[in-house]
């Protein structure tokens, strides 16, 4: 169980303040909340791209190397879809297998396109890519920011159902960023809402529903 | 035009090997300042340290500095009682290259230090994402900026063949030693006969040309082929 505890972190005029967040191992968690409320930041502090003012975040026995993120805007390596889709298993020297990533360059509708330039692909396209570079290496806790922003629906579609499949055969820990609640309901098992820098509430899908109505928040009703 | 009209290229022995000597001293220069330079400018990039912003003041100030200072104080530091005259430097190839040092490193910190305050924060999220190495991150830092280093580096190595100042007091123009292209035309040799020196100003012109235009494609290729 990844364990958040008393964590702080000041940014210019925003205060990041979490009493206590706790993301238990092998489940999918949503991440939600108004823009600048914090996810961002605080997914930067537990993958260490920033470092907290005080408190501790406990990754309970994970090693940094089974954690990666994806980002709002992904890093296409200036070279081919091939080398940036296969770059986590070069640096960990494995060697790709050929179904492996044939597999991948299908799930995100790049087949044929192995050999273009990363950098020229659209933006859904880029993020699909991300995605899959993100999951090629197998790693234990992965935190997807808003990554699925500009796919469209049949792409979403597929990617939700690999994340439901790798949790049926080998589940692994998920922190979903998301402004769709349709997304939210429909692949996470505990949901987080963050506002103004605060971690407001955690719980199923179906309470977070519960409490967005008592707050009015008709978008949300589940 | 008394002058050009006795005028025919001259390509003898003395002026190829002048030549030579001058593309030498340009790569080994512009080589040994990468070595320097590009870490240095990553670094200078990368988190604020005691005295960055010195060393940063140091260097832009260095990349307008004029060549004949450096060559002045090389100078003094290799003389025969300055404090290294024991190693006997002075007016040798090991010489230019080291004045040579002092004003390319700083072109190749500085232009790679602008470069990564773009680039290399994107870059290092995403080494970071990817969990590599501190050394896998610097190298994936020069892959993904290769573009600008080639550009640095380019414009160092046009610098190197164009000096005059520190190299003239340094080298001491000695012929098949240290006598570059640039401090060749200063002193035209033969006093009336402007061949020589015609020549390697033709010749300079022609590498100017093709360096410019090595660097006009990076650039074409930098801006190519991204959709943001
Ligand atoms: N480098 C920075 N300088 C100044 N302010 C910052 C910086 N980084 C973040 N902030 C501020 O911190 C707040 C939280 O930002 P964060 O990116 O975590 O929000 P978010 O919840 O991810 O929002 P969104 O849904 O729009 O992605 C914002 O108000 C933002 O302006
Ligand atoms: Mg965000």
């Amino acid at each position: 169980m990844v364990k958040i505890i008393k964590l702080k972190k000041r940014i210019e005029s925003f205060q990041l303040d979490i009493k206590g967040l706790f993301l238990q191992d092998k489940k999918v968690h949503g991440l939600i909340g108004n823009n600048g409320s914090g996810k961002s930041t605080l997914i930067k502090l537990i993958t260490g791209l920033m470092r907290p003012d005080q408190g501790t975040i406990d990754l309970g026995g994970l090693r940094s190397k089974d954690i990666t993120f994806t980002t709002q805007r992904p890093y296409m390596l200036h070279d081919t879809v091939y080398h940036n889709l296969i770059y986590p298993l070069m640096i960990r020297n494995q060697m790709p297998s050929k179904e492996e990533t044939e597999k991948w360059l299908e799930q995100c509708g790049l087949t044929g396109k192995e050999q273009q330039f990363a950098p020229s692909l659209s933006s859904g396209e880029r993020q699909k890519l991300s995605f899959a570079r993100a999951l090629i290496f197998k790693p234990k806790l992965v935190f997807i920011d808003e990554t699925m922003a500009n796919m469209d629906l049949e792409s979403i579609g597929v990617f939700e159902s690999i994340i439901t499949n790798i949790q049926k055969e080998d589940p692994i820990t998920w922190v979903i960023v998301s402004h769709q609640p349709a997304h939210i309901y429909n692949l996470c098992q505990e949901v987080h809402m963050m506002e103004a820098g605060s971690h407001l509430f955690s719980g199923t899908p179906k309470e977070t529903g519960y409490f967005m109505r008592e707050r009015h928040e008709k978008q949300w009703s589940y | 035009m008394l002058v050009l009209s006795n005028f025919h290229l001259n390509l003898s022995p003395e002026t190829l090997e002048t030549i030579w000597l001058t593309m030498k001293l340009g790569f080994v220069s512009t080589f040994l300042s990468s070595l320097f330079g590009i870490p240095l400018g990553l670094l200078l990039e990368r988190r604020d340290f005691f005295g960055k912003r010195i060393i940063l003041r140091v260097n832009r100030t260095l990349m307008g500095f004029p060549p004949v200072v450096v060559g002045l104080m090389v100078y003094l530091l290799l003389m025969r009682r300055g404090p290294f005259g024991e190693l006997s430097l002075l007016f040798s190839f090991p010489a230019m290259v080291i004045a040579q040092l002092f004003i390319i490193t700083p072109i190749v910190s500085g232009m790679v230090c602008t470069a990564a305050k773009n680039a290399a924060p994107e870059i290092r999220t995403f080494a970071i994402s990817m969990n590599a190495s501190r050394s896998q991150t610097f190298f994936l830092l020069i892959k993904e900026m290769k573009h600008d280093i080639y550009f640095a580096l380019a414009t160092s190595f046009g610098r190197s063949i164009s000096e005059v100042g520190a190299v003239m007091i340094v080298g001491g123009n000695i012929q098949y030693k240290t006598r570059t292209m640039t401090t060749a035309i200063s002193l035209m040799r033969n006093k009336g006969d402007y061949s020589e020196a015609i020549t390697l100003g033709v010749v300079l012109l022609i590498l100017s040309f093709c360096i410019q235009t090595l660097m006009d494609t990076l650039k074409r290729y930098e801006n190519n082929g991204e959709n943001y």
